[in-house]
This record gives structure tokens, sequence and C-alpha cells, in this order.
């Protein structure tokens, strides 16, 4: 069960990572629908499940234009996939980066972080985390609360809280006191938030965030300042930061302040988002997104060999073994994906009997083994200039004035003993994909192209046979298809630097005939010098055709290709005639790119 | 004026409530039955826990609670949990919350009128919360419900001791004979198929409230394991443990290990360690390749090998282990470095392991 919803999406590039894990956009194949999917990755959670439960039950039970939708969380092997809503705006922090905002702007953002907490708070729950950075835009303009991680579910509507939750610079002086309070914490927290709208750090920002901790509940509350911003402006941010939290103003009594009644639509931060995105662009950021990278898990093969000598075979464990193997029985095909993690139990007494003779080849490879092997998941870059070139986010932050205390803020979301990073903040671990990556290559494997070889082994090729030959019905083709499939793993276990070379050359052979050029279809034509090999292979238009070509209904695959429309090669459903047409017009687009951009022939 | 208004439509809500749950039984349902159904939960809710700015009031809140109790209202809401649109589950919650906790006013002995009914005359609407574990919509509800629920000993005893198919009338609590060995029919034994096989958020919550369960009434349980310790262990040890799903392994080897070194369950953990074939499962996730499975696993382990009376399967898999046992545990998870009571514990396990005699074949 596990793993097959993980096949439902597929993942393009990296939003952002902290301590807890990754996230990345992703595509649900069924449907087409971009969605963010954020990985945590469990083995490195010492804490009970529980907290990450707690913050799927609160997201899960919430239904709101102004909160960000959560779709459905499972499990991959250790790792926890959470699948929410795509907002390709980027955060309020992202906004920051290229200046402070204007007041009208501001004022629309409140007037819907404002609508977001009065839903919330009507269903009892406290956010405990409002801030910039947890802030999302869509494309669209619309405004969205985000990361629940210390968001708390009150089951009575009164009570209270005493947990000390939150970001030190957006922390309400109650919360900072631990006497108890409740959702007028995230009235205070927004009040913050505006100031950081307006000057592109919150008050303190330079304090130590320790120290501002002390600060808070002694120093009067802050103020906006400065000539520019209008008193209605300063009479908002004055009402949220009123130190005492009965006198503070409820999300709801706040929708009626000035300030926000005569805010603008929320289209008009369109212009935020898109001043970002130049932003962004100039300084050449989002170039080299970094792909997502499946586990590889061919090392773990390594494993079994060592175990403990059991002499006696009882039937009752007989019985346990005999069920794991029917369990894991119809994962046969997936071998890389079974392999270690059912091995101990997959044994059969014949198994331990036969150890019980080869006892001292044992002992030895008990000694040449190493103890563990941990699958992670590497991040490689994949472009050619990658290693020098840091994700966007990443060297956005470190062009930033004030980025050691900025830094500090955003990044230690938690407080939930200071573990959690936010979202989506990069700061903290620079250098992470680098050292995954070396804990991952197997020895035998150390050359990018044979990692690129495996890759393309594990996400194309062997589903590709294995989706074929689902599809096939005869036997004689059946077993043809087999051959060259096991013909293809030998390749792959032996050679992966082969295999990746056959490949290429592959692709390329296609793309050079002018009438096989249409199975080439280019999903991302804006960044062109991606790796061709992989994200041509990977495109499921290339599915959808064979499975066309194969007379099968079309299915999902159909669903997405028809939502992206605006690309040229596209052809809808039930307009089939026009197929020719498109193709021929598609294969002089790919031309024409090609003598744009040479490298990619 | 207002007051009297009120009270007359409060007197009307339940009854047609009921009715309209009926009918969502009975496809097709009609877009109109689930909105007014809606509407009546959201205005239950609304007596019981009032809003932001106003209070409830007592009155009605009794009034309600005893209509409700009347109604045989709480029973067909579980069962219909998950037919519900999505916020109503969340109105649903709360009004069982609500209701359940609900005191007699001006009573000093806190009687709780909803959660004696439930206990002593209507044990199904503890039976149909649980079985809220089939449908995803309803898990999490359910889930919320039944802990709070747990907190009182009779509705884990209803639960473990349930021996009913679904629908039939279970025994009422002064009819359970808690010495009597189980069947798997019950509902209890259910809890074993919904972690393993839900979604994760069925599995996660239908885990947490196992674990409720298991160590919420320590005498109880106590004697629920020593009456039925082969079948529960049987499966706990092959759904659960060697379960394929991550989360739940990890935990549910963390919760076998506080439940054997639990005083109360003394004798259980006694038995437990005396079984060969549970030390091998044991020694295995020693070996598992994932680190946190590894730790929860020795955990387990430890009692074993620390236990003073080893029975003579046990010693024997360890002797014969003795050599292997002792180049493993020394290199076994050390980078775990700031752990000092495991860095303690792990040395007190190799000093046991090298009194023991040398294999004597």
């Amino acid at each position: 069960m596990e793993g097959s919803a993980a096949s439902q999406y597929r993942l393009l590039e990296e939003l952002g990572s902290g301590s807890f894990g990754v996230v990345y956009k992703g595509i649900e194949i069924a449907t087409g629908e971009i969605v963010a999917i954020k990985h945590i990755d469990l083995e490195s959670t010492e804490d009970d499940i529980l907290d990450i439960q707690q913050e799927i039950s609160v997201l899960s039970t919430c239904d709101s234009p102004w909160v960000t939708q959560y779709k459905t969380s499972f499990l991959k092997g250790h790792k926890l996939w959470i699948v929410m809503e795509y907002l390709g705006g980027g955060s309020g922090l992202d906004l920051l980066q290229s200046g402070p905002l204007h007041e009208s702007h501001i004022a629309i953002i409140c007037r819907e972080l404002l609508l977001g907490l009065d839903y919330l708070h009507r269903e009892g729950k406290i956010h405990r985390d409002v801030k910039a950075a947890n802030v999302l835009l869509a494309e669209t303009g619309k405004v969205k609360l985000a990361d629940f991680g210390v968001a708390a579910q009150l089951t009575n509507i009164k009570s209270q809280r005493n947990t000390f939750v939150g970001t030190p610079f957006w922390m309400a002086p109650e919360v900072i006191e631990q006497s108890g309070y409740d959702f007028k914490a995230d009235i205070w927290s927004l009040g913050i938030t505006a100031i950081e709208f307006a000057n592109a750090e919150p008050p303190n920002a330079s304090t130590h965030p320790m120290k501002v901790l002390f600060l808070i509940p002694k120093a009067p509350a802050p103020r906006l300042e400065g000539e520019n911003f209008s008193r209605d402006f300063k009479d908002f941010v004055a009402a949220c930061l009123v130190k005492d939290p009965d006198r503070r103003p409820t999300a709801k009594e706040l929708l009626q302040y000035r300030f926000i009644r005569y805010a603008g639509r929320s289209e008009c931060l369109q212009e935020l988002v898109q001043r970002r995105q130049t932003f962004d662009h100039n300084n050449e950021r989002n170039a080299h997104p970094r792909l997502y990278e499946e586990t590889l898990n061919t090392i773990s093969n390594l494993k079994d060999t060592d175990n403990w000598v059991f002499d006696t075979i009882k039937a009752p464990t007989m019985v346990t073994q005999k069920h794991t193997q029917q369990l894991s029985g119809h994962k046969t095909t997936k071998r890389r994906r079974t392999s270690s993690k059912n091995a101990t139990s997959e044994e059969t007494p014949e198994d331990l009997l036969s150890r019980l003779t080869l006892e001292d080849k044992q002992q030895k490879s008990i000694l040449s083994t190493p103890m563990t092997i941990r699958k992670v998941t590497t991040q490689r870059r994949v472009s050619r200039t990658a290693s020098s070139s840091a994700t966007k986010r990443k060297a956005s932050g470190q062009k930033l004035p004030l980025e050691p205390s900025m830094n500090f803020g955003n990044s230690v979301s938690a407080v939930r003993q200071f573990r959690r990073v936010s979202d989506h903040s990069l700061r903290m671990l620079p250098n992470l994909s680098m050292i995954e990556r070396d804990e991952n290559q197997p020895p035998e494997t150390a050359s990018k192209e044979a990692l690129l070889g495996r890759r393309a082994y594990n996400k194309v090729i062997d589903p590709a046979f294995q989706e074929v030959f689902a599809q096939t019905g005869s036997q004689i083709q059946r077993e043809a298809l087999s051959k060259i499939a096991h013909a293809w793993s030998g390749l792959d276990q032996d050679d992966p630097e082969g295999e990746y070379h056959l490949l290429r050359a592959i692709i390329s052979k296609i793309q050079h005939d002018s009438k096989l050029a249409c199975l080439y279809h280019i999903s991302q034509p804006s960044s062109p010098q991606k790796p061709k090999l992989i994200l041509a292979q990977n495109n499921p238009h290339l599915k959808s055709h064979r499975r066309r070509q194969s007379s099968v209904v079309p299915s999902a695959d159909d669903i997405w290709a028809e939502k992206q429309m605006s690309l040229p090669g596209q052809h809808t459903p039930g307009m089939e005639h026009t197929k020719q047409l498109t193709d021929v017009l598609f294969s002089k687009w790919v031309d024409g790119l090609r003598n744009r951009w040479p490298a990619l022939g | 004026m207002a007051f009297l208004f009120r009270s007359k439509s409060k007197s009307d809500i339940v009854k047609p409530a009921k009715d309209l749950l009926t009918r969502l039984w009975q496809p097709p349902v009609s877009p109109r039955t689930e909105e007014e159904l809606a509407r009546l939960l959201a205005q239950m809710k609304l007596i019981l826990q009032g809003t932001q700015e106003t209070e409830s009031s007592p009155e009605q809140v009794s009034q309600l609670v005893n209509l409700i109790i009347q109604e045989d209202f709480l029973f067909s809401l579980a069962r219909s949990i998950y037919l519900l649109p999505f916020e109503s589950r969340k109105d649903t919650q709360s009004i069982f919350s609500y209701v359940l906790r609900h005191k007699t006013p001006n009573n000093p002995n806190g009687d709780q009128p909803a959660l004696k009914h439930v206990l002593q005359s209507r044990p199904e609407v503890v039976l149909a919360l649980c079985r809220g574990y089939q449908h995803k919509e309803s898990a999490m509800p359910c889930g919320v419900v039944l802990r709070e629920a747990l907190k009182h000993e009779p509705v884990a005893a209803i639960i473990m001791y349930d021996q009913s198919q679904e629908d039939e009338r279970i025994s009422r609590l002064d009819e359970i004979d808690f010495d009597a060995r189980q069947s798997e029919r019950g509902v209890f034994w259910n809890f074993f198929q919904w972690i393993d096989r839900g979604a994760f958020e069925v599995s996660t919550d239908a885990f947490t409230t196992f674990r409720e369960i298991l160590t919420k009434h320590k005498q109880l349980v106590a004697q629920f394991l020593n009456i039925n310790f082969d079948m529960f262990f049987e499966k706990y040890n092959r759904v659960l443990i060697q379960s394929n799903s991550y989360v739940t392994k990890r935990q549910s080897i963390k919760l076998l290990g506080e439940i054997l070194l639990d005083r109360a369950n003394y004798s259980v953990m006694t038995e437990y360690v005396d079984r060969g074939e549970h030390l091998k499962l044991c020694m295995n996730l020693l070996k598992d390749d994932r680190k946190m499975v590894q730790y929860e696993g020795f955990h387990v382990f430890k009692v074993f090998v620390a236990n003073p009376h080893k029975s003579a399967a046990v010693q024997k898999i360890l002797v014969n282990n003795r050599e292997r046992l002792l180049n493993f545990l020394p290199k076994f998870l050390e980078d775990r470095t700031d752990d000092d009571q495991f860095t303690d514990e792990k040395s007190y396990l190799i000093r046991q392991i090298e009194t023991l005699p040398a294999v004597s074949r």
C-alpha cells in the first residue's frame, strides 16, 4: 500500500528545506494539479510522531480560502509525505527580499490574514507562529496562512494554553510569560508581522533572540514609526500590539479598522509577486533548481549476509515468517524497494538452517560488513554550473543586509525545543546536499554519469518496462519483453555508466529524427539547460503516448496533458484528428529551440 | 420572548436531526438532507459551547443533553459520522465532547449523566466510535472523542472485553467476566488491522487510541494481558512489530517496551521475556537498517538480557550469539554519544553478556 500513494505524484524542483525535511513542488499525475509536498524524514526525529500528527490533525480540519489546503499524507519508507496546495507566489519573507512593502499592499495582506485568523480562532485553533515567513501567496495574489507546525487545537473554546512556542521576535508577552494565553497571541504576532512588512524586519531585529525574550514583556509595546506611514496604519499596528491580551481586539474587531476596511482587492498583490519574480530573475535565481532525486536503495543490498544464529526453529516463528513473505510478495517486481527492510524476516527456516553450517564464513562477514546503511535521499544539483550556485532562496538570504538576526529569527521557527526550522527559510545547512550526496554514493558508482544511469533505471526504464509489461497480453510478447527487462537490469547493476551513455545516445538519435522527435516533448521550455535525458524520459506525455500506441484507454495522464494546454505540442482529448498538425508544429518549435539553444542537441 | 422562542426551537432540534441521520443511511441522500442536518448539528454545537463572545446557558445545555439521552441520539450520531459533511464531522466531535463531559448543575457528586447513560445502558456508542476507524473521514473525530472518554476506566473495559459482532447487542458492564479468555471477535482486536492497514492518518490516530487503552488503566490492562497473553502478543508481534509501515513498527516497539517495563505488568513481562522467539524477533530489530527501529528495539532487548532468571531457551540463544553480540554491541549506535542513559545501559548489557558461558558445543 505504501509507496503506491507516492507514485501518484511526480516531484519537480525543491521549494525550500529545513531541519525537518524538504518541500518540493510536485504534480499529482491523475489530475495534473500542482502541489507542494513536504518530506519529513522520520528517522531524524527523536521525538514522537505525535507532534507531526498534531500538525496534520490541525491542518486537515481546516477548510478555508485563507489557510493552505491540506490534501493528504502518507508514508514512503521512513519519510512522511504531506501533500498541500501549491502557492506559486512565494512567502511573505520572499516578497521582502526585494525590499519593504508599500502600506497599501500591507493592508491587503493584513486583511486576508485577519480573515484566516478569524476562521482559525472560531475553530478553536491557535496558529502560534504568525510571521511573514509563514504567509504564502498564490500567483493570483491570494494570501494564505501556512505552517501549522506548532499550532494548537483547543477542545474547549475558552481554554488557555501555556506551552512556550513561536518565534521570539513575533511572540506575544503573555506567551513568553507563560501565564496562560489564548488566540489573542496570534493578534500580537500579526501586529509584529505588519511592522515586518513595513520595515523588512521585525522590531528588535538586531537584538539576540534570547534577549528579545526578556525584552518583550518588559519593554513598552513596539510602535510603527515614520513619516511615510499613515495614521490608520499606525493605529492598526498599535491596536494589535496592546500588551494586555484582554484589551487587545479580536480578529473580527480588527476587520472593522479603517486601515483594513479601505484595503484594496487581493489581486493587487500580483504586482508584488511579479516584482519578486523580476527581482529573482535579475539576480539569476531559479536558474538551476534542484530536482528531486529518488532514494537510491541499491546500496542496501549489501546487507542481509550478516545475521544472528538461532538454532532452534519453533513453529510460531515459522508461521510469522511465512506471513510476512506473503505480504511482501506482491512487491517483488520492485526489487530494490523491498530489499533489506524485510530481509531479516523474509528468511525461511531453511536459510537459517543452512546458516548453521556456514558459521565460520559468516563470522567473517560480520566483521567486514558496515553496520547500518541508512537510506538518504540525495539532492543533487543537475546543472553543470550547479556547484557554484546555491539555490535561489539561500542566495538571496546571503545577500540580505540584516542577515544574522533575520536568519535566526526565521529559521528557528520552533521553539519546539529550537529544533524545527520553518518551511521557507533555507539559511541553515548550507552544504546539505553535498554531504548527503557523499553519504549516498556507493563506492562502485562514484561518477555522476553512473548515478544518472541508476536514476534513469529506477525512475524511467524499470517503471516503463513494468508498465508496458502490464499492458502486454500475449505470452510470447511478454516473454520477449521480460528478457530485455532482465538484460537491462543486468546492465544497470554492472555498468550504470554505460547505461547512461546508451540512454543518451538513444535520446539524441530520437531527437535528430524529425518524425520520431514528436515522441520527445519538453515540459519546461523556459529552462532548456536542464538535463535533457531525464526530463524527457520522465515526461508523462511520453507515457501517455506509449499507452495510446498500445491501444489502452487513455487515462490520468491525459487529464494532466489537458491542463498543460498552454505548452505547444499538446492535443486535447477528442481533438485527436488535429494531432498530426500539432505534431508538425511541435517539431518546428523544437527545431527553433534547438537553433536558439545549441546546447540542447 | 427571545428566551421562549429559543427554548422551543431547541426541543425541536434533536428528533429531526435523528430522523435525518437515518436518512443518511438510505441513499440516494439529497443535498437538502445534508444541509439541514449540518444546520441542526451546528446549532447544537452552538448551544453547548456558546461563542467567543457569549457564554452558553446552563439550563439550555442541560435540557439539550437530556433530550439527547432520551432520544438515544449519540448512537445514531456515532455510527453516522463518516457519512456527514466536513464541517458537521467537526461539529459532531464537539457535541460529543461537550455532552459526555457535561455535569448535572448544582450536583456536588459531579455526576455526568450522558457518560453514565452510555456506560450503563448504551455501550454500543463506544463501539460505534471505535468503528469510526473503518473510514478515513471519521477516524480523527472519533479518535478525539474516544481518547477523552478513555479517561474513564469502564470505557476501556467495554472496548477490551467486547465480544459482539457489529450491530449486535453487547455485554453491559455488569455482565463482563473479566477472567474469561477473549475470542478475536471483539472490537479491540480490530485495532491491529486499523493500525496496520489504515491510511496514514487513520493508522496513527488508531495507534494513539490503542496506546491509551493499553497504558491508562494499569490494573485492568494487566489482568487482560495475563489472560489473553498468547493471542495478544502473537498478534502484536506479527502485525505491529513486523509491520511494513515504518511508523507502526517504530511506535509499536516503543509501546512494547513501555508495557513490559510497567511495574503493573510485571508478570506479563516475565512471561514475555521467557520466550525464545520473542528474543529472536527483538534481536532482528537490532539489525534493522533504520536507526530508530534499532534504538527502540534495544529498549526491549535490554529486558531480556537484564532478566536475572532467564529461561533455558533465552539463555541458549544468548550463549550461542555471545561472541557476535560482544562484537556487535560496542559498535551499536555508537554515534549516540550524548545519550548517557543509553551508553550506560549498553555497557551494562555488554558486561552481562560477558558473564555468559562461551559456547559449550
